[in-house]
């Protein structure tokens, strides 16, 4: 299993949903993407992304103005 | 003295700008022979990329967008005919393609672009035609459309990052409109396919053009991830295992930047240059800059970008080198049209710090769309750049502070 750790601080959208997208065609079944942002959007939007996909999202995290996602893969053929 | 070297490498449209933006701020500099400019592409001749759609989907002549490189360096800038193999930043020099020879520089400037990288997804480099690789390749899809009768077009994103983030939507609408208007779109479906979770990433243009594929009746796939083609059966499967049948294949490929880049201790993992995102300099080096699609900002891949970022780079340079004017910061303006079809469009327009606008299509966006692309090489020369500055209101650079 790997861990994928993104940063995406400081992009706004669409920057962490295609740093998540371009991780995701690196990652296999059972690896952790974490992504890190500090664009309020992400949250939501990596929401849609595991709902529409079928990938888990383990969880997120608030801190201030920095988010956190935590991915599991889990939706690759 | 000694004369101090500035190295471009690259002639797009940030090298010729960065160049002729530097010629006219040292003109004095440049005529006493204390500052030299000296541009390295191995291109004969220069394309107006943005053009390749209009090849693609309104059959215009390739030989249009293309212009003699030659004739865009500006006048006092020298130009060797090679590409860079290396670029040693931290001792200043660059080694090129071209016999190995050696160049020494004193500031650099990085423009090298990006291009389709096939490589990335089996089967997609025999299956499909593209209006990225160049305007020759762009013909084809003209060639193609005009025999469509029937059958699926798929259009989209096939991976990432890519450049001009409207045009695989602009491709839609215009093989749409291409059909409509030749009376054959009744019995051909045009499909689009993104990674993304919606139609256009930005919301705000979402909801501007996702009522337009409704209305045109273009169909769409919403975080498709395209993993493979497979040509014989003329299928694409993403890598969560869905497929999709394809007649005509018109897809986006992922880019990649110039593989000279790869490895270095100055880009990221797959070869982007690592850059301050307001003045563009790489990593530690404040004599080295990246500028368009080769850096690793988060604006669009776009010409506009390279366009505006050259100009804050070459005013920095010129102004560390002559002692006067005030530093310049790039505040990630892009102003990306987007051709909805039917002689409309709308424009993607953001900063760093602004979300992108919500702008309806119309015809005036159109016209100016139109009027940008018949100014686009003299303003390569410079020579529109009161026009620049009065259109981006200066809010593509801050002065002074960070």
């Amino acid at each position: 299993m790997t861990t994928y750790n993104i940063d995406s601080k400081g992009t706004a959208c669409p920057g962490p949903i295609t740093d998540l997208i371009r991780a995701y065609r690196k990652a296999s079944n059972g690896d952790i993407i974490i992504l890190q942002a500090t664009d309020p959007g992400v949250v939501p939007d990596a929401k849609a992304w595991c709902g529409m996909t079928k990938n888990e999202l383990v969880n997120t995290k608030e801190n201030g103005t920095e988010y956190e996602v935590t991915i599991k893969v889990t939706a690759k053929k | 003295m000694s004369v101090i070297k500035i190295a471009m490498i690259g002639s797009g449209a940030g090298g010729l700008i960065t160049s002729s933006k530097l010629v006219a701020q040292l003109s004095e500099e440049i005529k006493q022979e204390k500052v030299s400019i000296t541009i390295f592409d191995k291109k004969e001749t220069q394309e107006f990329q943005p053009g390749y759609l209009e090849v693609a989907f309104r059959g215009t002549r390739p030989a249009k967008l293309k212009r003699p490189a030659e004739n865009l360096v500006p006048r006092g800038v020298n130009v060797v005919h090679a590409n860079c193999a290396s670029l040693d930043i931290d001792n200043h020099q660059i080694i090129t393609e071209k016999n190995q020879e050696k160049y020494d520089f004193d500031y650099v400037v990085v423009s090298t672009g990006c291009s389709p990288d096939y490589s990335q997804i089996p089967g997609l480099k025999e299956a499909n035609l593209d209006f990225y690789t160049d305007a020759d390749v762009s013909s084809r899809i003209f060639s193609t459309l005009e025999t469509v009768k029937s059958g699926r077009i798929v259009v989209g994103i096939a991976g990432l990052p890519y450049k001009c983030p409207p045009s695989p939507n602009e491709a839609a609408f215009m093989a749409d409109e291409y059909l409509r208007r030749h009376e054959r779109r009744k019995n051909v479906d045009i499909t689009f396919i993104t990674p993304y979770t919606r139609i256009y990433t930005a919301e705000p243009i979402n909801e501007v053009i996702e009522p337009l594929y409704s209305e045109r009746n273009i169909e769409s796939r919403t975080v498709f991830n395209t993993d493979s083609v497979d040509p014989a059966k003329k299928e694409i499967t993403s890598l969560e295992g869905e497929t999709l049948k394809y007649d005509y294949l018109f897809l986006t490929p992922p880019h990649k930047p110039a593989e000279f880049l790869k490895g270095t201790d100055f880009s990221d993992d797959e070869g982007w240059v690592k850059v301050d995102k307001k003045d563009l300099h790489i990593t530690d080096h404040d004599y080295a800059f990246a500028i368009g699609d080769t850096n690793n900002i988060p604006t669009s891949k776009a010409g506009v970008e390279a366009h505006l970022e050259g100009i804050v780079v070459a005013n920095n340079i010129a102004t560390n080198i002559s002692g006067s004017g005030s530093k310049h910061f790039f505040t990630g303006r892009t102003q990306c049209s987007m051709e909805t079809g039917f002689h409309h469009a709308t424009f993607v327009v953001g900063t760093y710090d602004r979300p992108v606008e919500k702008i309806k299509p119309s015809i005036m966006n159109y016209t100016e769309k139109k009027v940008m692309e018949e100014i686009y090489w003299a303003s390569l020369h410079g020579h529109y750049e009161w026009l620049f500055k009065y259109h981006f209101k200066k809010d593509y650079f801050s002065e002074g502070t960070s």
